[in-house]
């Protein structure tokens, strides 16, 4: 049996609490589009319930830990092509271990999901120093990254502390989801952004940035390699320093 | 002089100090104002040589009426000089920080005219950033050497790390090289912050606590400009983390920049492979509770140079060896060579759900290249040759150094 869901947070947990109250053990919980090209099983299709969704969420809090629900939501957002399978396995486990599931290493399965969360917490912690703002004409902060996970909601709330008193935008160009902040509340959005093309015009502070990260570095030194290690060229593109 | 040169010049003068870290603090944002601290610190960029960008790491000015013999920017050397003004560097650190350049700033200094007038510069500046600027960003401040107690007591109230670098690992190195720098100019403002730290966390008991360098005090020494041993340098350390309570200790590999009967040629390369393992020992001495006397002696005064010093406690106390994984105490499993105290937790925490078998440590992705010699899994050894010196020390010893040393850096003295 296959379930076949969303691919949303809340329609994944769905189809968790279908597998106990159905007793059934689907081999995997598909997103609907994934699925499409393969007929050779049964195929149940779960409508996303936010009422059952809460139920195995508050069951994971509550049998496991607020952290195992973290760690769980937080591969989620890497947007693994068998997600919500490697979650409903990680579930199982942790009804029979509790808390100590996210200690269970030995097992690949804890494995997986553990590390995706790892990676995708590695890359959220990244774009807390890597992310860059453009000043707007109109005196809003503008930052674009295309980040490989899905990690705007991750980083938010360390700019809505940190960068209190101006108002930003955080755009996920690869996702078109946005994190806005007028210096008292985070929205979050799908919506287009209208950008000015030009907003990447060096300023003042843009150029004395570049000189100071040309003048920080010893040439005798130079190690590109290790360079690209913490800081990967995919990412250059929206980095001011790197720009020519 | 335009902003853009004094820029160039005073960070290409900073840029050999060693600690960019921003870590430690945890300075809160306040409600319409700008900044906060990351206790775990952040690192905003790398630079082409590979070394994180965490702080704006500039020197207010390098002006400087000493003449240390190690350091670039010393008086007799014909280089371009400039100072910022506290508002010029107010405006970068500010501008840059909105921009989410950097974690905030990192200020040290040539001496112009006195210690005392430096230092005075230097407050000045901090104090327009936090109180005119409203910035609770991290701020590093070094401490000049010789400057008054009372200021550096002033510093320690705006700053979130504090540190006065001890320069060279012995008194008889400092007098012949830094002639201008006396010991005791150096110690005095480190026992100060010692007190100093210790007395605002005690002073929490009783009322609001007043910020006083949060973030702790670390220092700097120059490796290979003297003929110090290894013994020495590591003497000092664990003196500096048991008595001074430093955060850190950080060490760099002499260049030489100019040419002195006293100092190494000018054609020595920097000594980074022994930085590199003195990097190791000090890590051995904050997170894996090994004690100095344990590493070194008398009899044994100076790293291997093809083994980590991990390993190198490891072949000369072998009679500690194998341990079973699934039974050792966290603090011996850390001492196993490759098994760094993250791991030696993790291990711990899974072996209590289940015993963990040798392919379940390679599925754990233990680095067991040097760990199979000195462990054994529910009770198999699976090293393949006896524990003994004679045969381990060739299996264990690296053939070339190790690729790249990330995060890690020489400097040729700091001024201050």
């Amino acid at each position: 049996m296959i379930y076949v869901t969303d691919g949303t947070f809340e329609g994944i947990l769905t189809a968790v609490f279908e597998a106990y109250r159905n007793k059934e053990e689907p081999e995997g919980i598909m997103t609907g589009d994934w699925f499409q090209t393969s007929l050779d099983f049964n195929v149940r299709t779960i409508g996303t319930c936010q009422e059952k969704a809460d139920r195995v969420y508050k069951a994971i809090i509550e049998k496991m830990s607020q952290e195992v629900l973290e760690t769980i939501y937080k591969a989620w957002l890497s947007e693994y092509h068998d997600i919500g399978t490697a979650i409903y396995r990680y579930v199982r486990i942790g009804l029979k271990l509790g808390r100590n599931v996210i200690s269970f290493i030995q097992n690949p399965d804890v494995r997986l999901i553990n590390d995706l969360s790892m990676k995708v917490s590695k890359e959220a912690h990244l774009f807390t120093g890597i992310l860059r703002f453009n000043k707007l004409k109109n005196g809003i902060y503008y930052a674009r990254m295309e980040p490989d996970n899905n990690i705007v909601m991750l980083i938010a709330d360390h700019f809505a502390e940190r960068l209190s008193d101006q108002p930003w935008i955080i755009h996920d160009a690869k996702r078109n989801f946005s994190a806005l902040f007028d210096t008292r509340q985070v929205v979050y959005t799908t919506d287009d952004i209208m950008i000015p093309a030009d907003y990447k015009n060096d300023s003042e502070f843009e150029i004395l940035w570049k000189k100071y990260f040309k003048a920080i570095s010893i040439e005798s030194r130079k190690n590109p390699r290790l360079q690209r290690s913490f800081m990967p060229v995919r990412y250059w593109r929206n980095l001011t320093e790197m720009q020519r | 002089m335009r902003l853009l040169d004094k820029l160039q010049i005073l960070a290409d003068s900073a840029k050999y100090d060693v600690s960019c870290s921003s870590s430690g603090s945890n300075r809160a944002n306040k409600k319409g104002q700008l900044g906060n601290a990351a206790i775990a610190g952040i690192c905003h960029s790398w630079s082409d040589d590979g070394r994180c960008i965490s702080l704006l790491k500039v020197l207010f000015s390098n002006c400087c009426i000493y003449d240390c013999k190690y350091c670039v920017n010393r008086i007799s050397n014909d280089i371009r000089r400039a100072s910022f003004t506290p508002d010029e560097l107010c405006a970068l650190t500010i501008e840059f920080y909105r921009r989410n350049y950097i974690e905030g700033l990192f200020l040290s200094s040539a001496v112009i005219k006195s210690p005392d007038y430096t230092m005075e510069l230097m407050i000045e500046t901090l104090r327009k950033l936090r109180y005119e600027h409203k910035f609770n960003g991290y701020i590093h401040i070094k401490s000049i050497p010789g400057a008054d107690l009372s200021l550096v007591y002033q510093a320690g109230l705006l700053a979130d790390r504090m540190s006065v670098n001890i320069e060279l690992p012995s008194i008889q190195g400092l007098k012949l090289l830094a002639p201008q720098k006396d010991h005791q100019s150096i110690i005095r403002p480190m026992s100060y912050l010692k007190e100093q730290i210790q007395g605002s966390s005690e002073l929490t008991i009783y009322k609001k606590r007043q910020m006083f360098v949060p973030a702790g005090q670390t220092t700097q020494l120059i490796v290979g400009a003297t003929k110090d041993s290894d013994l020495t340098i590591l003497n000092l350390t664990q003196n500096l983390y048991d008595r001074y309570k430093l955060k850190r200790v950080y060490y760099s590999a002499y260049v030489p920049v100019n040419a002195d009967s006293n100092l190494p040629a000018i054609t020595t390369s920097p000594p980074l492979l022994r930085e590199h393992r003195i990097y190791q020992a000090d890590w051995l001495l904050r997170f894996y509770g090994f004690r100095a006397e344990e590493l070194l002696d008398e009899s044994h005064s100076n790293f291997d140079i093809r083994v980590d010093p991990k390993c190198d406690w490891a072949l000369r106390n072998l009679d500690k060896f194998p341990v079973e994984i699934n039974k050792a105490p966290p603090e011996m499993l850390m001492r196993v060579p490759g098994i760094g105290y993250k791991m030696a937790e993790k291990i711990v925490r899974a072996r209590r759900i289940a015993p963990l078998s040798y392919e379940d440590l390679k599925r754990m992705r233990v680095v067991l290249k040097r760990a199979r010699y000195f462990i054994t899994c529910q009770g198999k050894y699976y090293g393949g040759i006896d524990i003994d010196t004679e045969d381990l020390y060739p299996v264990l010893s690296e053939e070339k150094p190790p690729k790249g040393i990330p995060g890690q850096i020489f400097m040729f003295g700091s001024t201050g």
